[in-house]
């Protein structure tokens, strides 16, 4: 490992961690064996039944579909900030995406359509973004809430001039999944996994939605992109030390736009992927996003913006919320409701665990260049 | 070539000098344009900002009606515009949304543009209307969010937890009222337990606000990312406290009980059936003149502000930073509980969960206002009169555009707010025309006002 | 010999002044030509237009002969034009070749992969040929402050560079690093590289250079071989004027001790130890100077002597208290004052008014504040007499502090803080980036501050200022205080060594009367 780290830039080894990652991941390790163990020794316990909710491949299920919009909106953060641009945004790109998919799958009745429409919305909206930031110099946080605001706004109202609600229409073709999808030689295989027993909760890996694919090619390629691309280093350098980047001839706003647009793809992709494996977009309140693009900012925050990172700690925050309905069932204490604020207070907790996190140095901070135009 | 670029020194100290834009204070005091520095003035440039972003997002509002309209179905169009029929009129839309606020103030024989000059208020109309009865409740509540938020960011804190706070507030202070209710009655309860209220709910707010502060302060936590949690917190468990533990058995809505007759602000001059009372409403603008007065006259206020501008000249000048965080965020929190109290009182009498966004209003509003907190005053009754005329909308059959358009009309006008360097490009533009031709790195240079020896700083 | 670079009758205007006058400049190919003058001179102006990132309202630059028009400076990279500048621009956490490579990167795979290899290969190359000693894999953030400014260098080399530009190379270098780099500019020389380097320091000119041109106001005022040069005739063509290089001041009458630091230890932000084990003492009425390269801990002593930062042990005391645990309001209240090093974030707050600025740090304290109420009459009163009796430009208590020339705020700032009537005055770089008269105008308040009794820490990197203003000298290295000497006493070679980290034979630590403040240790750790 020291050698691997010694030759990689600093987020450059698949997992590095500091003392404050180490002691959440630690002690959230050390109270699993302490369940499992009392779990196995007293089954009939409430241990027991924790332990049996922990292990049961729906639970692992609803923890990956779950994972989706948050892991791949986290994934487009990661590339926005460590470009130097904060995109607080991701929520409100999130929102426009998921109802834009609904609504274009909806009118063309091609889910693909759909898909891109999502997309597409999401990265007209962080361009508006990227523009207000980079050529206007906006103050990023208060730019990325009015993102934020202005899909809350703009979604339901849509939804109520076309739908005549704030939610939508369901889908009437669901996606598949690739067991079901009839791919000769490949849905065969992952039907049979699916239901090999054995495999325990790994075989929600084989019944879940294309997005969860998705989701882990995102990351990993994000990673690799990252790290590994003249891309990915121009995107590092311009949220270090963007004057670095600027004097040796690579245009600093170029690689911020296009750091942010692709922020606006793979949130874009996290929001149609939500509204799909749910159906309908549903706009009352805070809408069907729900303060997800904010857990994906933790996420990537304690993942320390690293795409692989970030996905393994989206599961953390995924989980909690995803042993919530298996707990009810199995009759465990707590009312719902309370149950419910468990992934945000978590949010709260990590966050305060690991505030100190090295952001990148320029992030943030406008950057006027002699070189552009 | 840009020529946006000017926090540069001419010869290019600290490193060839524009190509450093993080120090956002040197070009500031630099030499400018002669409308530039008319924009730069600095109460001045606020409201000429804050207008413009007004202006533009309801020049938005316009094209998302009319895009709207052509997407929606109805049976005659509303309006039509070269040749193509909206099913929703812009101009009517706005015209419910800023005179329905009011009350229909304006005589409809009033026409100065065609020389008719009748009375210019409609036969009838007095200030006293339900109408612009509810736009000043609105607005009362406004203020108080909005001062709630301008505090914060005069620390430099974003508060994005006004609306958590407004709920812990507004549920705690109910709860306090409802139990002690059998102690009082008729008089002494507007007296006596009107003000407890107050005071519960200032408490709870400010501890509330007071968690993202210490997390701020001592552990470094984000306090965007935890207000806007504390927010979905405070919401779900009021939701269950209010739903298992304090509902109205008398109720199929999840509602608290109602509070005692007493529990009212005196209406004074409207009309009882109004929500509006003259007298709520003086009361907060009394806490907008002493949070006025703290800022600005007190060695707090200026502790706060410094931190807020710059951290490390206020550690510098003997601020305790963590203290002054912590306190600031205090206070904002108190003054979103007061909204919550005042939310609860004027509007229902009872609490009942799921409060509308004053709280992100309330953010538009501080930001309108520049954080001032005597701009709060006009930037929450022109939200006020947003809100009051989305329902003026609704109860128009001939307008039934979605009321969401308020929500996209704030988060337009934050986005131009935050963006002056968009209306200052517009401005160097105008002045610009036919002028000279500017460096590409520098859009201007220090003109020292000392005529000091030139680049005397940097360039070591 | 050919001419490697010539700009011809270059004139560049910014609003309101003339930054370059018609500056004429003919380089010779493969030799040093150093480019002196003094702050706001207009030298790095005059480069950035070489380097494209100004263009020059009138002239020519020619790069071989070729008239050039450089846009950006990729044009100018594109010429073999290359500029180190004074801050460098390397990414921290990126290592020696992602950095020499960035933006230039070699690739594999058509292009979907940077290929790391190649890139390590090609720093290993350009250090052989030019004698460099740069580990390619190491982080910058890992590598000391020469070793980046070689990196500096590699970037530009791996860029094709024939002529580099270096914008006062030695500010942030100890003398035995500047002597390698001197080494580094023979090596290149002699390979047929140009070099044209910016300084204010007349000694590194004659030394390095083959000829030096001296700015001033803009215009080249004379161009020189170095050789047939003296420093008197350099130093008149700087300044225009006969120049009092030494201060003038009485000797000191120290009274009591009026400040004691005793085994002050701080560790930054990364754990790391960065000053260790410090003891010093000041007494009244003298000024101990602390001489040494910047970032050798002498900012985090200061932090940590004005309570702004938490030293991991250590014990204080001002006029007799233990104010080790003091916070920073208390330590104020107890009459110490801050002249702080960086005027920008820390002195001043710019979009406050003078008035404003004239109360920090006394915002809690009457006439100022009373009861928690601030009195803004007091203040404006306060800011004006500020204003007034330190000669601050424009008079105008209203005027921001960031409208303020960088002399004119630090007139203020001065000030402000010795209105106070301090009992102990810390002043860390005190004229850094001032002008020459606001720079004599503050050396005066200074010693007529110690000659009314107060005690004065003096810390500057610039080795005349605090030769000149203390009546003791420490010199810092490493986090630790080499020796505390006599200034008048010792050489500016003896405390070029001391700065360096090396103990010469000849410096009697214990020359003082006050017990020895060095560590006993000292050396490398």
């Amino acid at each position: 490992m020291s050698e691997a780290t010694a030759d990689a830039g600093s987020d450059d080894s698949w997992l590095s961690m500091d003392n404050s990652r180490v002691l959440v991941v630690g002690s959230v390790a050390v109270a699993l064996v302490v369940l499992f163990l009392a779990g196995t020794l007293f089954p009939d316990s409430t241990a027991g039944a924790l332990v049996d909710i922990l292990l049961l491949p729906s639970t692992w299920s609803s923890t990956l579909t779950l994972a989706v919009p948050i892991a791949l909106a986290a994934v487009g953060g990661i590339f926005a900030e460590k470009s130097g641009v904060i995109n607080i945004g991701l929520e409100g790109l999130l929102i426009i995406s998921a109802f834009a998919a609904i609504f274009a799958a909806d009118t063309t009745g091609s889910l693909w359509l759909g898909f891109g429409a999502g997309i597409l919305a999401s990265v007209l909206l962080a361009a508006v973004f990227a523009v207000v930031c980079i050529e206007f110099r906006a103050n990023q946080i208060i730019a990325g809430l009015a993102i934020w605001l202005i899909a809350l706004g703009f979604a339901p109202f849509a939804a109520r001039i076309v739908y005549g609600g704030p939610n939508t229409a369901s889908l009437s073709n669901s996606v598949p999944t690739v067991r079901n999808a009839g791919i000769p030689v490949v849905s065969p295989v992952f039907d049979s996994l699916a239901e090999t027993s054995i495999l325990g909760p790994f075989q929600a890996l084989f019944r879940a939605s294309p997005t969860v694919y998705l989701m882990f090619a995102v990351a990993i390629l994000g990673w690799y992109v990252l790290n590994r691309t003249k891309f990915g280093m121009w995107v590092r350098a311009s949220g270090e030390n963007p004057k670095a980047l600027d004097t040796s001839g690579v245009n600093v706003h170029r690689v911020r736009y296009a750091a942010v647009l692709l922020s606006g793809v793979f949130a874009g992709m996290g929001g149609a992927a939500l509204s799909y494996n749910v159906g309908q977009f549903t706009g009352s309140g805070q809408t069907m996003v729900n303060g997800k693009g904010f857990i994906a900012i933790v996420a990537y925050l304690f993942g320390n913006y690293n795409p692989i990172g970030a996905l393994l700690s989206t599961f953390l925050f995924t989980m909690l919320e995803a042993i919530q309905t298996p707990l009810q069932y199995a009759g465990i204490g707590v009312p719902r409701t309370l149950v419910q604020t468990l992934p945000y207070v978590g949010v709260i907790v990590v966050l305060a665990l690991v505030g100190r996190t090295r952001i990148p140095a320029a992030a943030g901070d406008h950057y006027e260049t002699g070189e552009d135009r | 070539m840009s020529d946006d670029g000017n926090d540069t020194t001419p010869d290019g100290s600290q490193g060839n000098g524009g190509i450093d834009g993080t120090d956002g204070t040197d070009w500031r005091g630099r030499g400018r344009s002669v409308l530039d520095r008319l924009v730069e003035a600095s109460v001045f440039e606020r409201v000429l900002i804050s207008l413009a972003a007004l202006v533009l997002s309801i020049a938005i509002g316009v094209v998302i009606i009319l895009a709207a309209g052509r997407t929606a179905t109805c049976e005659s169009a509303a309006t039509t515009y070269f040749g193509v029929g909206f099913c929703y009129d812009p101009f009517r839309v706005y015209d419910r949304l800023f005179l329905g606020a009011l009350g229909n103030p304006i005589n409809p024989l009033f026409d100065p543009l065609h020389g008719q000059f009748a009375a210019p208020f409609r036969e009838g109309w007095t200030p006293f209307n339900p109408r612009l009865a509810d736009t000043m409740t609105e607005t009362t509540i406004l203020v108080l969010t909005g001062l709630s938020v301008a505090v914060a960011f005069k620390a430099g804190i974003f508060n994005i937890g006004t609306q958590g706070q407004m709920v812990v507030g507004g549920l705690a202070s109910t709860l306090a009222m409802l139990a002690l209710a059998p102690l009082f009655s008729g008089v002494t309860a507007t007296l006596v337990l009107l003000p407890i209220g107050l005071l519960v709910g200032a408490l709870f707010g400010g501890l509330y606000g007071a968690i993202p502060g210490a997390l701020k302060a001592y552990a470094d936590a984000n306090e965007v990312i935890t207000t806007i949690m504390l927010n979905f917190v405070a919401s779900l468990v009021a939701l269950y406290l209010v739903r298992e533990q304090f509902q109205d058995p008398d109720s199929f809505s999840t509602k608290t009980n109602d509070l005692p007759a007493g529990v009212e602000f005196p209406k004074l001059v409207y009309a009882p059936s109004d929500e509006f009372s003259v007298l709520a409403f003086v009361f907060v603008l009394l806490l907008t003149g002493a949070t006025y007065y703290v800022l600005r006259y007190t060695s707090f206020g200026y502790d706060l502000r410094t931190s807020g501008l710059q951290p490390d000249a206020a550690e510098y000048g003997g601020v305790d930073a963590a203290k002054t965080i912590v306190a600031s965020m205090t206070i904002s929190g108190a003054l979103a509980g007061v909204a919550g109290t005042v939310y609860v009182v004027l509007l229902y009498g009872y609490f009942q969960p799921g409060l509308p966004a004053y709280g992100f209003d309330g953010i538009t509003v501080s930001i309108l206002a520049g954080n001032n907190p005597l701009g709060v005053v006009p930037a929450a009754f022109l939200f006020g009169v947003l809100k009051s005329g989305a329902i003026s909308i609704q109860t128009d059959p001939n307008v039934d555009i979605p009321i969401q358009l308020v929500g996209v009309l704030r988060g337009l006008i934050i986005l131009f707010v935050a963006m002056p360097e968009f209306f200052r490009l517009i401005g160097k533009r105008a002045n610009d025309l036919g002028g000279r031709s500017r460096d590409r790195t520098g859009g201007s240079g220090p003109v020292r006002s000392d005529g000091g020896v030139l680049g005397g700083e940097g360039d070591e | 010999m050919t001419t490697a670079v010539h700009l011809d009758g270059i004139t560049k205007r910014f609003p309101g002044v003339v930054a370059n006058d018609d500056v004429d400049l003919p380089v010779e190919r493969g030799t040093v030509h150093a480019l002196l003058g003094e702050n706001g001179a207009g030298k790095t102006t005059l480069m950035n237009v070489l380097y494209g990132l100004y263009s020059a309202d009138e002239g020519r630059v020619i790069v071989d002969d070729v008239e050039r028009h450089f846009d950006t400076p990729r044009d100018a990279i594109d010429a073999g034009i290359g500029m180190i500048h004074q801050h460098f621009m390397l990414v921290d956490p990126m290592t020696v070749a992602e950095n020499v490579t960035l933006g230039s990167e070699p690739r594999k795979w058509g292009g979907l992969a940077v290929d790391r290899d190649a890139a390590t290969r090609s720093v290993e190359d350009l250090c052989d040929r030019y004698g460099f000693d740069v580990p390619p894999e190491a982080r910058i953030e890992d590598v000391s402050v020469g070793v980046q400014q070689r990196v500096e260098i590699l970037k530009a080399l791996y860029r094709g560079a024939d002529t580099l530009i270096l914008d006062e190379p030695t500010a942030v270098l100890t003398p035995q690093e500047v002597e390698d780099l001197f080494e580094v500019f023979d090596e290149l020389t002699d390979q047929g590289k140009t070099i044209i380097f910016i300084t204010h320091k007349l000694g590194e000119a004659m030394h390095a250079a083959d000829e030096i041109t001296v700015l001033r106001d803009g215009q080249n005022v004379g161009t020189v071989p170095a050789d047939e040069t003296t420093r008197e005739q350099l130093a008149e063509l700087m300044v225009g004027r006969e120049v009092l290089l030494e201060v003038e001041k009485t000797p000191a009458d120290p009274g009591d001790e009026v400040f004691a630091a005793d085994g002050v230890t701080v560790r930054d932000e990364r754990g790391i130890e960065v000053v260790s084990d410090v003891s010093l003492s000041v007494r009244e009425g003298e000024v101990l100077g602390i001489a040494g390269v910047d970032g050798n801990g002498q900012s985090e002593l200061v932090e940590a002597l004005t309570g702004l930062r938490d030293p991991t042990s250590g014990r204080l005391s001002l006029a007799g208290d233990d104010v080790s645990e003091h916070s920073r309001r208390r330590r104020i209240e107890a009459g110490m004052a801050y002249i702080p090093e960086d005027r920008h974030e820390q002195g001043l707050v710019m979009d406050f008014d003078l008035v404003e600025n004239g109360l920090l740090g006394s915002q809690h304290s009457p006439p100022y504040a009373r009861r928690g109420r601030l009195s803004w009459n007091d203040a404006r009163r306060h800011a004006e007499a500020i204003i007034d009796e330190y000669d601050v430009r424009p008079p105008n208590a209203d005027a921001r502090a960031g409208s303020l020339s960088g002399g004119n705020q630090q007139k203020f700032i001065v000030g402000r803080e010795f209105a106070r009537d301090p009992r102990f005055v810390v002043a860390m770089h005190p004229t850094r980036g001032v002008d020459i008269g606001s720079t004599e105008f503050i050396h005066e308040q200074l010693l007529g501050l110690r000659d009314r009794g107060a005690g004065v820490l003096l810390v500057s990197s610039q080795l005349d200022e605090v030769r000149g203003l203390s009546d003791r000298l420490a010199v810092m290295h490493d986090g630790e205080f080499m020796a505390v000497v006599d200034p008048a006493e010792v050489t500016e070679e003896e405390i070029g060594l001391l700065m360096a980290g090396e103990r010469p034979g000849g410096v009697d630590e214990d020359a003082e009367p006050e017990p020895s403040t060095a560590q006993a240790d000292g050396g490398e750790r």
